[in-house]
């Protein structure tokens, strides 16, 4: 690295600097103004001085020796005239936190080695640059953070922590880590509520933020006493192409028949054309090729015909700097027909709706009456899990079923639910047209005679709001859903006469979207849509149901580790370690247990290149700030003037010496 | 006791009240002095008888014994003659140097020999190195002299440009007596002080070399850059003082002096190197009588 020069005179000044060294040398060239001294005699002196003078070059050299000082102090002097000087940078501050990404998109290779070593490489300078007293901390973040090291003014520890970070197949949120930064820099409040009291003294922090800035904004968060840079890593030319989406579905023509949908994302600058393998069981089962516009997406789309299980796998051909996104699976599971359970006095309607064509190819319908609560067959089926979706048709059970539920016109027994009084004439103002069990249904023209306002319990959803209160609402519990209508279907009751008899308590079931709504319940709580589960994302915790409760379990994951532990009593398996992609073995119990994917499908992981402003800085966005890549430096010229002006002092004094002391000569 | 001239102290002159001159040679004397000779001659102390001989001096014989013996004998007695000492000193401009000046102690010196060959009735004659070759310097004998030997002494001035060997060869030819010679001088001539010292052996003379040396010379202190001037014949130096030059000049001194003395001890002459920081009594009772001048 050569230093750059700044000019500090103008040339007349120069010349002028270039002229003294001719003049120090004539100088000496002509006879020195030596002072007289009148001696008895000079015989002895002669003789002395022919004597010294028999090594006459050394001592010539010698003689010169104060001229040569003279010129090296001129030549120091005009070098720091010069100030030769190093682009550098400089830590501003004395309180430091090192933020260090290692998602799965800092596992690029678009810089030497990966994003991730070079992040760590530029945090090591970091913290060479520190001076004596600083402290920092490390944080290395993906999906959640991790504290390396707490503040310590100890480099080396600080050092190993870096050295120590792993990189991650997690995706990124930025905001934990800001939040472990915050807590030191913002004490005492939230960082997303100011109205807290501080009780702490705050302590400023510049915090870097060493990433690639494959994240999307993080809103809503204040910085607050934290300073914060971003230490951009990657190159605006890295290339990558992934696969975002991957699933199975049955065919619209053929309910039979299944297709493999996936989604390919070009996050480079450049088109390219790819080629896509789809493995079934490692199996190659289909290749299609795919051109894909620069930072552009296209659907693909394979015909996998009758296929019953197995693990597909989707793999692109495509040699770019993430490799991490170009392979994914699905796990097939065996086709298996929900088994729904309706528990009715006589409701005409949802029997029919439920009983279709298309409904039946997706539930097995089991319709008993309300008697058969208190049989046994039902009892063991309830507590055992044997039923996908029980309906409760104006009757309530003596507990709630290990099932998925939908009351209509009661509420499950366990006390959560509650309703207000019957009103009549109700008039629906909202749906929750978002929420899966609502998708496609209109409901503008419905009329509800009579209901009850429902208080579902925290954390339920309002599905159908009416003027007088919730209409149906659906609530979790434990690992089930329990939906829940205020109004009746088909309601019996006596009319003037006496006789009793069935009436309707709405026009739902005369319009399309009771169909509608019944499809979607089975597609919602049956799980019949199981079928192409693309899985899990990286570090999440995989919960699957339907294990042997306490029974011991064992996973292989990608990677041939083995990790075993427990079900919990309601027979649900929990599992964390799912860092690695791909596809993960389960055995429960002695048996094998349906396997589960890992996948990242992560358009922000995988979009490798990062944000531009304006001006081509890379860019993230913290709380509505823009921060811009290394932006927040403080650059600085490391300029040696000062050393060299020492070292002419030096040569001054040494030349002072030797002048007085005459060592040499 | 006369009062003397800074020349020399009273208490020196008691000191050299009590000494002679020795010289190492037999030398006639011109005149009787207070110098008892190895000859035989006529004074007061008896030496010895020996048969007359026809031309014997009647005077001499021994007439009480004739009268016993019937036979004639003559006495003998000691002969007392006097001495010849001379003083050169050398006043060349290089020896206007130093406290006191080199001169000034070749005068004191001077002074102090002559004094001691002056109340042993001595024949004392004190010249400088430019002495004109025609005109002797007077001869001074007897303590009534002191006081003209120490203004003749006290008249030498410095700044002769003549040569050592010029000098000291003139002296030769004026002075054609033996006796003691006793040359003062720094031996700073470029020309070398090997003839002058050569004429002097030759004259069969008993001669001593007092080389007197300022401090200033013998342990130069000085500094820096300077041109050193030879104060007789302008003749410069340049010179940068450092511990190195200084070394090399008192190396060079050391081997000055010691090549003087070596010429010296091979020729018979007695080398003397005088500091003049070095007191004239100290020189005179101390060295000077070690080495045998005076007793």
């Amino acid at each position: 690295m050569f230093p750059e020069l700044a000019n500090m005179l103008s040339w007349w000044q120069w010349l002028v600097l270039g002229a003294i060294p001719p003049a120090i040398v004539a100088l000496y060239f002509l006879k020195l103004k030596r002072q007289a001294l009148e001696v008895p005699s000079t015989y002895l002196w002669h003789k002395s001085i022919e004597d010294l003078h028999v090594n006459s070059i050394w001592q010539r050299l010698r003689k010169n020796l104060l001229l040569l000082l003279q010129l090296l102090l001129l030549l120091l002097l005009a070098l720091a005239l010069l100030r030769p000087n190093w682009h550098g940078r400089k830590l501003s501050g004395d309180r430091f936190i090192f933020l260090i990404d290692n998602s799965a998109s800092m596992q690029a290779t678009d810089v030497p080695g990966s994003r991730l070593e070079e992040a760590k490489g530029k945090t090591l300078e970091l913290i060479a640059e520190m001076k004596s007293g600083d402290v920092a901390m490390v944080v290395s973040f993906s999906d959640g953070a991790r504290v390396g090291q707490s503040f310590t003014d100890n480099r080396a520890r600080l050092r190993d922590a870096v050295k120590a970070v792993e990189p991650t197949q997690r995706s990124t949120s930025l905001r934990e880590a800001l939040k472990v930064a915050s807590g030191l820099a913002n004490p005492g409040r939230s960082s997303a509520d100011s109205t807290d009291t501080q009780v702490a003294e705050a302590l400023p922090a510049e915090l870097f933020i060493i990433s690639d800035g494959c994240f999307d904004a993080v809103e809503g968060f204040s910085l607050g006493n934290l300073k914060p840079t971003f230490v951009a890593i990657g190159r605006p030319e890295a290339a990558n192409v992934a696969i975002t989406a991957f699933s199975v579905r049955h065919s619209e023509a053929d309910m039979e028949l299944l297709q493999a949908f996936a989604r390919l994302e070009n996050c480079g600058q450049q088109d390219v054309t790819v080629s896509v393998e789809l493995f079934l069981d490692d199996r190659l089962i289909d290749r299609d090729r795919q051109k894909i516009p620069a930072r552009d997406a296209v659907p693909v789309t394979f015909d996998l015909g009758l296929v019953e299980s197995g693990v597909l796998r989707m793999k692109v051909e495509h040699d770019d700097h993430l490799s991490l996104d170009n392979e994914a699976w699905v796990v097939l599971k065996p086709p298996r027909r929900a088994r729904v359970l309706l528990i009715t006095s006589g409701n005409e309607p949802l029997q029919w709706v439920l009983e279709t064509d298309s409904a039946s190819e997706v539930g097995a319908l089991r319709i008993e009456p309300p008697e058969f609560l208190e049989d046994k067959q039902y009892a063991a089926g309830a507590a055992n899990g044997s039923y996908d979706l029980v309906i409760y048709d104006r009757c309530s059970p003596k507990e709630v079923p290990r099932a998925n539920t939908l009351f209509v016109g009661s509420l499950p027994p366990d006390g959560k639910w509650s309703a207000g009084a019957e009103v009549g004439s109700l008039q629906i103002i909202d749906i929750a047209a978002s929420h899966p069990l609502m998708q496609w249904i209109d409901l503008g023209d419905v009329i509800i005679a009579a209901g009850k306002p429902l208080q579902p319990p925290p954390g339920a959803t309002v599905l159908i709001d009416s003027d007088v209160g919730p209409m149906a609402a659906i609530g979790p519990r434990e690992a089930f859903e329990d939906i829940v209508l205020g109004f009746t279907i088909v309601d019996e009751h006596a009319d003037e006469d006496g006789r009793v008899g069935k009436y309707f308590s709405t026009n739902l079931p005369f319009r399309i979207a009771f169909t509608v709504f019944a499809l979607n319940l089975f597609d919602y709580l049956s799980g019949s849509d199981a079928l192409g589960q693309s899985g899990f994302r990286p570090g999440s915790t995989v919960e699957l149901d339907g294990a042997t409760p306490r029974a011991k379990f064992r996973v292989r994951t990608p990677a041939g580790r083995k990790v075993g532990g427990e079900t919990d009593k309601l027979g649900k398996l929990h599992f964390a370690e799912t860092d690695e992609l791909g596809v993960y073995g389960v055995n429960c119990g002695g048996k094998k247990f349906h396997p589960f994917a890992v996948n990242l499908f992560d358009t922000a992981e995988s979009d490798i290149v990062f944000d531009l402003n304006r001006k081509g800085d890379p860019i993230v966005n913290i709380g509505y700030v823009e921060l811009a890549g290394q932006a927040g430096w403080t650059p600085a010229r490391r300029e040696i003037w000062q050393l060299l002006l020492g070292l002419g002092l030096a040569v001054l004094l040494l030349e002072w010496y030797i002048y007085n002391r005459r060592v040499y000569m | 006791m006369p009062d003397t001239s800074t020349l020399l102290s009273p208490q020196l002159l008691a000191k050299l009240e009590k000494m002679e001159l020795i010289s190492r040679k037999i030398f006639r004397g011109r005149m009787k002095g207070e110098r008892r000779s190895p000859r035989k001659g006529q004074s007061v102390e008896f030496a010895d008888f020996r048969n007359y001989v026809a031309g014997d001096d009647l005077r001499f014989v021994d007439w009480n014994t004739y009268a016993r013996l019937d036979k004639l004998f003559l006495k003998l007695f000691l002969e007392e003659e006097d001495l010849h000492f001379y003083a050169l000193i050398d006043n060349s401009g290089s020896m206007d140097f130093g406290t006191p000046s080199k001169l000034q102690y070749a005068c004191q010196l001077a002074a102090a020999l002559g004094f001691i060959g002056l109340i042993r009735g001595d024949r004392v004659r004190i010249e400088p190195l430019d002495q004109s070759p025609t005109s002797a310097a007077p001869v001074f004998r007897g303590r009534q002299s002191l006081w003209r030997m120490l203004d003749h002494i006290e008249a030498i001035s410095p700044g002769a440009t003549v040569p050592l060997s010029e000098g000291v060869k003139n002296f030769c030819l004026r002075n054609s007596g033996k006796g003691i010679v006793v040359l003062i001088s720094d031996l700073m001539d470029k020309s070398g002080y090997e003839a002058a010292l050569r004429y002097l052996v030759s004259r069969d003379l008993d001669v001593y070399l007092v080389q007197v040396l300022s401090a200033e010379e013998l342990d130069p202190d000085i500094q820096g850059d300077l041109r050193l001037v030879d104060c007789e014949d302008g003749d410069e130096a340049e010179v940068s003082v450092s511990r190195v030059l200084i070394d090399r000049y008192q190396k060079t001194l050391a081997a000055f002096i010691e090549s003087a003395r070596d010429f010296c001890t091979r020729r018979g002459i007695v080398y003397l190197l005088a500091r003049n920081e070095v007191s004239v009594e100290n020189l005179v009772t101390g060295y000077l009588r070690t080495r045998g001048l005076v007793r």
